[in-house]
């Protein structure tokens, strides 16, 4: 039984006649940290804003902790914690009194904010407006505001924008802690592969407005395990006969690819063309990188 | 009821550090120094009443006609400032409170600024009164209910500007327009058909049934005044409230 924390059934948001994202079907499950990837003007703000209840769906339904986000709103906002695109914080006051802001109306304890700014690792630089910030301080103070109210969920488009790279690394790790420690759930939004492949369970990839894949990190390296490429004597001939044993090949120039590469039908596929006579020259495996499947997906059916 | 006042609390916390504070007391200092200024000698008033009309008359000319509106189009425009910096409306929004509650919550602070501004005002006429050695010994409810009728006057204005100011990203241009439209004020208080119905006007107008009370009594009544007040509030208050909820931020 799975007990999704997110749950879109056909969500489209149409801006002046185009789509800019369409039909979108996505399961997150608690507990877990879901990669939503995509290139630039995929979708993935557009979709966050609409999880959010920030713009309205055109078509579609959203349910947050099994209950309708048009129906439940504030209730399902106070369990969330979020941070869209870039930070927004109010330059001509302090860190503190950023929070303090948002404090007030999530009523929280003070003590609170010390916390989340020790968290995000801004306890030195509380007391300074934050308009003398700069874009990675902005950045934690924005994920200090996302944690401000304990959330069960966490949606964080880009948060490691702008941030150095020991930035991201904490992040990553404050990140990855939060299913295990707290039992949130994290929804982070990102245009790279590499930044949630470490933290991520689920990726979702959005491509032009529509989700194109969804699943666990395991069975994308599962798709990226690669293939194995054959250079035999006589191509066209091996074909026939691994055709003829239900193995599935393909030609590509003189050599043969083969997309299955458990052992047992290597070893097979080996053991016929050699009782054949074949000349086997090379058996090599081609590793896909998981950017390069990523950049495959993305890249897919990319129209003109 | 008790989240409503956490969230006027954090509007107020936005509104620390900033210069807003000192637009409040701007005009009541000005009117303090006009009213300190008037001469009544050349005019054979003995009555404290009368007295009092001709002190306010003159202490609230540019107050009521100039100040009070574009101040309250600048304080409008300053509770959205910060939000339509730095994308502080996805932020908002995002935290459990409703749209309206917030609308609610931007406007009390708005009115508040504009009550202060009144309520310093009142303290600058009966220190020029005092200065005068004008006699306390008056009939004070038409001067309070001018000053409080200017001040309900200026909430319909504050509703579209705060329905201006939440629709238009710039800080600048709301305010320039508003200033733009006071302007006339001096000219359409001429008009007694077009200055009951001209939203700018209406703070100057109910200030002036204090001193036209006492003179004459032509000028429109204040209940006359607050039905127009009401009137145009309720439709900018509910065009900015039906705006601000379907907004897309
Ligand atoms: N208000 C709007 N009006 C018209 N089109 C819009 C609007 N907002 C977004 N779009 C379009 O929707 C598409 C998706 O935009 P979105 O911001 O969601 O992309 P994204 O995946 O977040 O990209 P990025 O990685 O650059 O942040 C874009 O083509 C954009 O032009
Ligand atoms: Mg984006």
């Amino acid at each position: 039984m799975n007990e999704w924390v997110i749950e879109t059934k056909g969500l489209s948001k149409r801006y002046k006649g185009r789509y800019a994202v369409s039909n979108l079907n996505l399961k997150i499950a608690r507990g877990d940290i879901y990669g939503f990837l995509g290139p630039n003007g995929a979708g993935k703000t557009t979709t966050i804003r609409m999880l959010l209840g920030l713009i309205k769906p055109s078509n579609g339904s959203v349910h947050i902790f099994g209950k309708a986000l048009n129906k439940d709103k504030l209730s399902i906002l106070r369990r969330i914690g979020s941070l869209v695109e870039y930070p927004s914080y109010y330059g001509h006051l302090s860190a503190v009194d950023n929070l303090e802001a948002i404090r007030r109306i999530l009523d929280v304890p003070t003590a609170r904010i010390a916390e989340v700014l020790d968290i995000v690792g801004l306890a030195k630089e509380a007391r300074r407006p934050v308009k003398g910030f700069s874009l990675g301080m902005k950045q934690r103070l924005g994920i200090a505001s996302a944690l401000l109210g304990n959330p069960e969920l966490l949606m964080l488009d880009e948060p490691t924008n702008g941030l150095d790279p020991s930035g991201i690394l904490e992040i990553r790790e404050l990140i990855k802690q939060m299913p295990k420690q707290h039992g949130i759930t994290v929804l982070i939004s990102s245009h790279l592969l590499s930044e949630v492949e470490l933290t991520a369970g689920t990726v979702g990839i959005i491509r032009q407005g529509e989700l194109v894949f969804q699943d666990t990190i395991e069975n994308l390296h599962q798709q990226a395990k690669g293939s194995i490429s054959l250079s035999v004597s006589e191509p066209e001939l091996a074909m026939t006969l691994l055709k003829e044993h239900g193995i599935n090949a393909i030609m590509n120039d003189s050599s043969i690819l083969l997309e299955q590469t458990n052992n047992e039908t290597i070893a097979r596929m080996v053991k016929r063309l050699v009782e054949r006579d074949h000349s086997i020259y090379r058996v090599e495996e081609k590793r896909k990188s998981l950017e390069d499947l990523f950049l495959q997906i993305v890249g897919e059916g990319k129209r003109a | 009821m008790k989240s409503f006042v956490r969230l006027v609390a954090s509007e107020r916390l936005k509104l620390s550090k900033s210069f807003i504070w000192l637009l409040v007391p701007l005009s009541p200092l000005l009117a303090l120094a006009i009213g300190l200024l008037v001469s009544f000698d050349s005019y054979d008033i003995s009555e404290s009443q009368a007295k009092y009309a001709m002190l306010v008359s003159a202490m609230s000319s540019f107050h009521s006609m100039l100040f009070l509106p574009i101040l309250t189009g600048i304080f409008s425009a300053f509770v959205c400032r910060y939000e339509h910096g730095s994308g502080g409306w996805k932020q908002l929004l995002t935290l459990p409170i409703s749209r309206t509650a917030l609308y609610c919550a931007k406007f009390i602070v708005v009115a508040t600024l504009i009550a202060l501004t009144q309520l310093l005002f009142f303290g600058a006429v009966c220190l020029a009164g005092a200065y005068h050695g004008i006699s306390f010994d008056i009939e004070w409810a038409p001067l309070l209910m001018a000053i409080g009728g200017s001040f309900l006057a200026c909430l319909p204005l504050a509703a579209l500007q705060l329905l201006v100011s939440v629709s238009w990203s710039s800080f600048a241009a709301p305010l320039a327009i508003n200033v733009m439209l006071t302007i006339p004020n001096i000219l359409v208080l001429n008009s007694a058909k077009i200055a009951p119905f001209y939203p700018w006007a209406q703070p100057m107008l109910t200030m002036l049934t204090f001193s036209n009370d006492s003179f004459n009594g032509s000028a429109p009544t204040i209940s006359n005044m607050l039905i127009t007040i009401a009137g145009s509030f309720f439709v900018f208050w509910a065009a900015g409230l039906l705006y601000f909820n379907r907004k897309e931020v």
